[in-house]
C-alpha cells in the first residue's frame, strides 16, 4: 500500500483558497486516494430494488475492487470480490442477474451466494489438510455493507464510523426521494447510462454545485432553447421537458447568487433553492402532477406532502462517490479509474404508486442529462478534459477556489453555508479530502 | 407492384440515404433537419432491441422540435463539445426497402450504417460508430420525408464518450 506521502506534505497542497495541481495529476496521490478515501469511506454500491430476491446480484466498483453485490438465501446483502480464490479468474461476467452461486470457469471451484467455497473438482489430489471451510478459500467479502432506506453502501475499512454517521444530514436527500413515492418504495428502472471522461474524478464533484459555469459552459444549449419558438400549451412528447432542462442553466448571476450552498465536514454538499425559480420545477400544474400529488396526500396527508415536495435541494453530493437529485429521482455514481480517467454511471428510480407518466419524466431527465448525446453533460465533460489537459502543464502550480471566501458562515455541526455563486462546495470537499488523506489508519 | 417498380423504390431510397449521409458529413445540419417530417422522430436506443422510448433511457430520442434545438446548438459559436467540429464519414450499405406497414409511412428502408468520426483537438479521437438503421419514410410533393430514423448501434449499451453530432 502506498503510504509514502507524509501528512505535512499533503497539507501543503490544500489551502483554503487554492489547491495544488498534483491533486489532479499525480498517480501517487491517486493511489493514496484509493487507499485513504475509496479504501475506507462508505461508497454507494447498489439499490436494494436491484437485488430483491435471493440470488439476485449486481456488479459494482468499490475503490479498486470489482465486487458482486448479492442477496443470499438468508436475505442478507453481501459484497464479494470478483476473484476466484484458486487462480484468480473473475467468477462473474454479467453486470446483473440471478444465480444459485458462482462457478469459476477455469477449474470449476464453486462458491455459494455467501461466498463460501462449496466444491472443488478432484479432491483426492489436494493435500489432506485442504479444508473447504478455510475462510481464506471463500470469496473475499467487503468487511462492511449497510443499507440506508434501500441504498446499499460498502466500506473496505473493517471499523470506523457507521453509514448513518458518515452521511449525517445529507441522508435527508435519500429520505426525500423515498418519501416522494406514494407506496413508500422506489425501484431502479429504465436502464443505466455510462460515460467515461479523461479527467480526474474530483472535477465532476467540483462542477456539480459550481453555479458560475453554466452561463458559460452551457451557453450553447441555453441559447438554442431560448431561440425555440415554442407554444407551451401545445402537447409535446416530452412535455417540453428537454427545453426546460436546457433553459434551466440560463439563470443570470443575480438568480444564481440568490441560491444557497451548503457543505458538510464529511465533504457532502448541496445547492438549495434551485427549483424555486420554477424553470425546472417538477411541480407543474398538469393532470399527471395533480394525480401524483393526490396519491401522495393519501399517504402522507397534506402537511407532510407539502413538506416532502417542497424540499428544494439540488445536486446532493454524498462524498465521495454519489450524487442524488430527489426531484427527478436521479442518481449518478462517480468511479475513479485512474488519476486522469473517470466513469460516470447514472440511473433513475420509479416512485412506486405514482402515475406511469411521472416515471417517463425521470427517464427523460436521465436521457437529457446523462446520455452520451446529452446537450448538457457533453459540454461539462469537454471542459473536464480541457482542465485535465491544462493541468498537465507544470506552471502555474495552483488552482484558485477563492470565490466567496470570507463569506462562508459556519453553523451548528460544522456545516458551512454561503450564497449561490460561492466556491464553498470546493472548499468543503478539499477540507474533507485533506482530513481523509491524513487520517491514521 | 412489379419487380421493376420495386427496384425503382429501392434505388430511390438508397439515393435518399446517401444524400442524407452527405449532408451529415458536410455538417449541413439545417438541411438534414429539413428531411424530417413535421411529426418525425430521431431515435438512437440505449439497449439492444429496445422497444420503448418512454420507459427506458435512450442515447437520443427527439422529435423535430427538440432536434431543431440540437441543430441550432451545433451552430452556436461556443458549443464546446463540438469544437473543433468533428469530421465524419458515413458509409451506408445493405439497403433493403419495403412498403410502409403503418399509416403515414410509405416506405420502410433498412440499412447498415458506419460512421467514422475524428474529433480534432487535444483528444484527437478516432472512433467508429456502427449499427443497423431503419428509416420510415413518407412521400410528399417535396420528396421523401423521415417519419422515424432509428439507429441501433452495436454498442448502444456500452460506456461511451461524448457523441456530439447526429449519426
Amino acid at each position: 500500500m502506498p503510504d509514502s506521502i507524509a501528512p505535512d506534505a499533503l497539507r501543503r497542497l490544500v489551502l483554503p483558497d487554492r489547491v495544488h495541481r498534483s491533486l489532479y495529476t499525480d498517480p501517487a496521490i491517486f493511489d493514496l486516494e484509493m487507499t485513504r478515501i475509496f479504501g475506507r469511506c462508505w461508497l454507494f454500491l447498489a439499490h436494494e430494488s436491484q437485488i430483491r430476491a435471493p440470488g439476485d446480484f449486481v456488479r459494482a466498483r468499490l475503490g479498486r475492487e470489482d465486487v458482486i453485490v448479492v442477496r443470499a438465501r438468508d436475505g442478507r446483502i453481501r459484497a464479494l470480490v470478483n476473484r476466484c480464490t484458486h487462480r484468480g479468474a473473475q467468477v462473474c461476467q454479467a453486470e446483473r442477474g440471478n444465480t444459485a452461486g458462482f462457478a469459476c470457469p477455469y477449474h470449476a471451484w464453486t462458491f455459494g451466494l455467501d461466498g463460501a467455497l462449496n466444491s472443488v473438482p478432484h479432491r483426492q489430489s489436494l493435500p489432506p489438510d485442504f479444508d473447504l471451510k478455510d475462510p481464506r478459500l471463500a470469496l473475499a467479502a467487503v468487511p462492511r455493507v449497510e443499507s440506508y432506506r434501500g441504498f446499499v453502501f460498502g466500506s473496505l475499512a473493517p471499523g470506523g464510523e457507521s453509514l448513518v454517521e458518515h452521511l449525517g444530514p445529507i441522508a435527508a436527500v435519500i429520505d426525500n426521494v423515498v418519501d416522494r413515492a406514494p407506496d413508500g418504495e422506489i425501484e431502479q428502472a429504465g436502464g443505466v447510462a455510462r460515460q467515461e471522461y479523461r479527467g480526474n474524478w474530483k472535477l465532476h464533484h467540483e462542477n456539480a454545485n459550481d453555479t458560475l459555469h453554466p452561463g458559460f459552459v452551457h451557453e450553447s444549449s441555453v441559447s438554442a432553447a431560448r431561440g425555440d419558438p415554442r407554444d407551451y400549451a401545445a402537447p409535446a412528447y416530452d412535455g417540453h421537458q428537454t427545453h426546460t432542462q436546457m433553459l434551466s442553466n440560463g439563470f443570470g448571476v443575480r438568480e444564481w447568487q440568490s441560491l444557497s450552498l451548503t457543505g458538510f465536514p464529511a465533504g457532502h454538499s448541496y445547492m438549495g433553492g434551485f427549483y424555486r425559480g420554477g424553470v425546472l420545477s417538477p411541480d407543474r400544474d398538469d393532470p399527471v402532477w395533480r394525480e401524483y400529488r393526490a396519491r401522495l396526500v393519501a399517504r402522507h396527508g397534506e402537511e407532510k406532502t407539502a413538506r416532502v415536495l417542497g424540499e428544494d435541494r439540488f445536486n446532493n453530493l454524498l462524498y465521495p462517490n454519489v450524487s442524488i437529485n430527489a426531484q427527478y429521482q436521479q442518481i449518478r455514481v462517480v468511479t475513479p479509474l485512474a488519476v486522469d480517467r473517470t466513469r460516470v454511471t447514472a440511473f433513475c428510480f420509479r416512485l412506486k404508486g405514482a402515475p406511469e407518466a411521472l416515471f417517463h419524466r425521470a427517464v427523460r431527465f436521465l436521457t437529457n442529462l446523462s446520455s452520451p448525446a446529452s446537450m448538457i453533460l457533453s459540454d461539462d465533460i469537454e471542459i473536464f478534459e480541457r482542465v485535465q489537459g491544462g493541468l498537465a502543464n507544470s506552471e502555474p502550480e495552483w488552482l484558485d477556489q477563492s470565490r466567496g471566501l470570507g463569506a462562508d458562515r459556519t453553523e451548528a455541526g460544522g456545516r458551512t453555508v454561503s450564497a449561490g455563486l460561492s466556491e464553498l462546495p470546493h472548499r468543503a470537499q478539499y477540507a474533507a479530502w485533506l482530513r481523509y488523506m491524513t487520517a491514521a489508519a | 407492384m412489379n419487380a421493376a417498380v420495386e427496384i425503382d423504390v429501392k434505388s430511390e431510397a438508397e439515393a435518399f440515404l446517401i444524400a442524407e449521409a452527405r449532408l451529415l458529413d458536410a455538417g449541413r445540419f439545417d438541411e438534414w433537419l429539413a428531411l424530417f417530417a413535421e411529426d418525425g422522430f430521431y431515435w438512437v436506443p440505449a439497449a439492444p432491441g429496445q422497444s420503448d422510448p418512454l420507459n427506458h433511457l435512450s442515447i437520443l430520442y427527439e422529435d423535430k422540435s427538440v432536434l431543431g434545438m440540437r441543430v441550432r446548438r451545433l451552430g452556436h459559436p461556443r458549443v464546446y463539445s463540438a469544437q473543433p467540429a468533428p469530421r465524419t464519414a458515413h458509409l451506408v450499405g445493405n439497403v433493403t426497402a419495403a412498403p410502409g406497414a403503418e399509416p403515414g409511412v410509405d416506405c420502410e428502408v433498412r440499412s447498415t450504417v458506419m460512421m467514422a468520426e475524428y474529433r480534432p483537438g487535444q483528444a484527437a479521437d478516432r472512433r467508429l460508430w456502427a449499427g443497423q438503421q431503419t428509416h420510415k419514410l413518407r412521400r410528399t410533393p417535396e420528396g421523401w420525408r423521415i417519419v422515424l430514423k432509428r439507429v441501433d448501434l452495436i454498442d448502444c449499451d456500452a460506456v461511451h464518450g461524448i457523441l456530439a453530432v447526429p449519426i
